[in-house]
């Protein structure tokens, strides 16, 4: 039988400062590890503790794996002290995962805001490693200033992917040196131009970021089942038993972290 | 059925027992309750006591420990779980029946569905349960509002039944079967008497617990009264005494959730510990960066009943509370479910009329 608390030996390879405060591990576990798009992994700093976080680099890729983090509480504060060589540890997978089989001859629309843009940019990877089985891809990115935008080495390179691949970017406030976007990432969402019936949307970010994204796509005309929503919560054990990401009858740890909307618009305080 | 004589329970008990642990209830001269107690050394002791009611201490106590470790790292045997030898068989006697029902309702948690918890499936594999029939009712006894019998119908291996002289033991499964069938020296056939003895024992029982809720109504239908209820400020009133000390939630038989907290051994080992803990404390769903989508205390009282009596019918076909009453009596602020719940269905009756 195995210890499903135990946490797999890992090695801080590198760490790449992605933002001020975000900042990309890679990791070297001591076996390699499969994980979905959006499943989540419990990455242990040693006798620190240990937080979920999903991975953001590409799900093909099983023997090294990165997670983009925002220094932002006890264990981040851990992680973001560490340098390449130092020890970790890892759990996981755990949870569903996007719905990649939902997005197949759809338009995809996939909207991040922040640090939200860590569990994207794995799904970015795996849309962008077969762009022909999308109708279309549409990635909208928002962060509070060009500086806090993260994975600026690959916009270039997923703007130019396909000839149905769009990607934009804004930044909440004027900034010098920005000649780009300037909004909320939901005014990326105005007069949207796509094929209402036959799309799929996908959102990480700050909860608050992600309660105006879904005002603003049923505004815009998708429905409930059409919008799939990363919601993160306090996951401990990841396996449905510890109770403490509950949303509404749901384990997030189980039956997220992404759900789809349709499930869960009824529970209170469904954006904390 | 089969009948054992007292001196011959003690001798059963021993027997069953031996190279493990064994934990009878014992009656507090006191306060009257009845706590869970080790015997380490026979003979049992006089105030033990099969009949009575519940003790205060949960059954899933035995098989959900209230803080053990779960992982050292690093470690050689990586996450190879422990060998099954150095987790001690406990046999549990006098587990009255809100404590079997809860404890098949924790199983169904760490044990069904996609993960198992290998450490609460060892120790609920080698624990030995004997359940008992209550001969009185708690004043916060409700499974009757709940359907059920203030006795054992299934969870555990044998169920007994004191009687004058001696006990009325039934084996509720092949585990328990075989325990009697080995042991067949002490045990004798029961006599109509005897299952008369107790049946007259079951109905007092039965009456009294109908007569202490007779105020209460049948716990049926609770989800749909919470969800009209959902923005009333009912709750609001319900949770206004809580003083959030999570008492409710550590003593209640059906409650598992934990926490999982890392420490040092020494400079370059480290421990992960599993510990009880309490969605009605603050901190509980709290995140990096002070997000709490719980902040107020009445979301989290509104959300333990929620949890109970709604969310957890969806995810795991049950209502995870069986009436033990136990957080009645522990609350410090008086708060009684039967009668929040009273409130609540009231209240979503009359929403409904108008």
């Amino acid at each position: 039988m195995k210890n499903p608390y135990y946490p797999i030996e890992t090695l801080v390879e590198d760490v790449i400062v992605e933002t001020p405060t975000i900042k990309t591990f890679v990791l070297v576990p001591s076996r390699p590890i499969k994980f979905k798009a959006g499943q989540f992994m419990q990455l242990t700093v040693p006798g620190c503790g240990e937080a979920p976080f999903t991975p953001s680099s590409d799900p093909a890729i099983t023997e090294k794996m990165e997670i983009s983090i925002l220094r932002t509480g006890k264990v981040t504060d851990a992680l973001h002290a560490l340098k390449p060589g130092a020890e970790v540890g890892l759990r996981g997978p755990f949870g569903k995962g996007y719905p990649m089989e939902k997005m197949e001859g759809k338009e995809v629309l996939v909207v991040g805001g922040g640090v939200g843009l860590a569990p994207l940019r794995s799904l970015i990877y795996q849309l962008l490693a077969d762009t022909k089985k999308y109708k279309r891809i549409s990635i909208k990115l928002g962060a509070r200033s060009p500086e806090e935008l993260c994975f600026k080495r690959q916009h270039d390179a997923w703007s130019r992917a396909a000839s149905n691949v769009d990607f934009t970017v804004t930044i909440d406030v004027p900034a010098p040196n920005w000649d780009g976007h300037v909004g909320l990432v939901t005014t990326l969402l105005d007069g949207l131009d796509i094929d209402l019936e036959n799309s799929i949307a996908v959102s990480c970010g700050p909860e608050i970021m992600l309660k105006f994204v879904t005002l603003k796509l049923l505004e815009v005309g998708f429905k409930p089942p059409q919008i799939y929503l990363s919601m993160n919560r306090k996951m401990a054990c990841g396996m449905g038993k510890c109770g403490r990401c509950n949303v509404g009858h749901y384990y997030l740890c189980v039956d997220g972290p992404d759900m789809c909307y349709d499930k869960i618009k009824h529970v209170p305080n469904v954006f904390g | 059925m089969h009948f054992i004589d007292s001196t011959n329970f003690e001798r059963f008990l021993k027997k069953i027992s031996s190279g493990g642990e064994l934990f009878v209830p014992v009656r507090e001269a006191e306060t009257g309750k009845l706590h869970l107690e080790r015997i380490e050394l026979f003979p049992l002791p006089d105030n033990l006591c099969i009949d009575g009611y519940r003790t205060v201490e949960p059954l899933k106590a035995f098989a959900q420990l209230l803080r053990y470790p779960v992982a050292g790292y690093p470690s050689t045997e990586g996450d190879d779980m422990a060998d099954e030898k150095t987790f001690p068989q406990v046999v549990v006697a006098g587990a009255r029946g809100c404590d079997l029902a809860a404890l098949a309702l924790v199983d169904k948690v760490q044990v069904e569905g996609e993960f198992t918890d290998p450490f609460y499936k060892i120790r609920r594999d080698k624990m030995i349960v004997v359940g008992a029939d209550c001969s009185e009712c708690g004043e916060s006894c409700f499974c009757n509002l709940h359907g059920a019998k203030p006795w054992p119908e299934k969870g555990c291996d044998l169920a007994v039944s004191k009687i004058q002289g001696g006990y009325l033991v039934e084996a509720l499964g092949e585990r328990g079967e075989k325990l009697v069938k080995e042991n067949k020296e002490l045990f004798a056939d029961a006599r109509d008497a005897q299952i008369k003895m107790r049946d007259e024992t079951r109905a007092k029982v039965v009456k009294d617990l109908e007569g202490k809720n007779k105020a209460y109504p049948k716990m049926d239908a609770l989800a749909e009264a919470m969800r009209a209820t959902l923005s009333d400020e009912i709750w609001e009133d319900i949770a206004a005494r809580c003083v959030e000390c999570g008492a409710c939630t550590n003593i209640c038989p059906t409650c598992y959730c934990f926490l999982l907290y890392d420490q040092k051994t020494d400079g370059s080992h480290f421990q992960r510990i599993f510990a009880w803990d309490s969605c009605q404390v603050t901190g509980y769903a709290r995140m990096a960066g002070m997000l709490n989508p719980r902040p107020r205390l009445s979301d989290r009282v509104k959300h333990r009943l929620y949890h109970k009596y709604d969310y957890l019918p969806l995810s795991h076909g049950a209502v995870y509370c069986t009436g033990c009453g136990r957080c009645i009596d522990t609350c410090s602020a008086s708060i009684d479910m039967r009668e929040a719940l009273r409130r609540i269905k009231e209240k979503a009756g009359s929403a409904k009329k108008a």
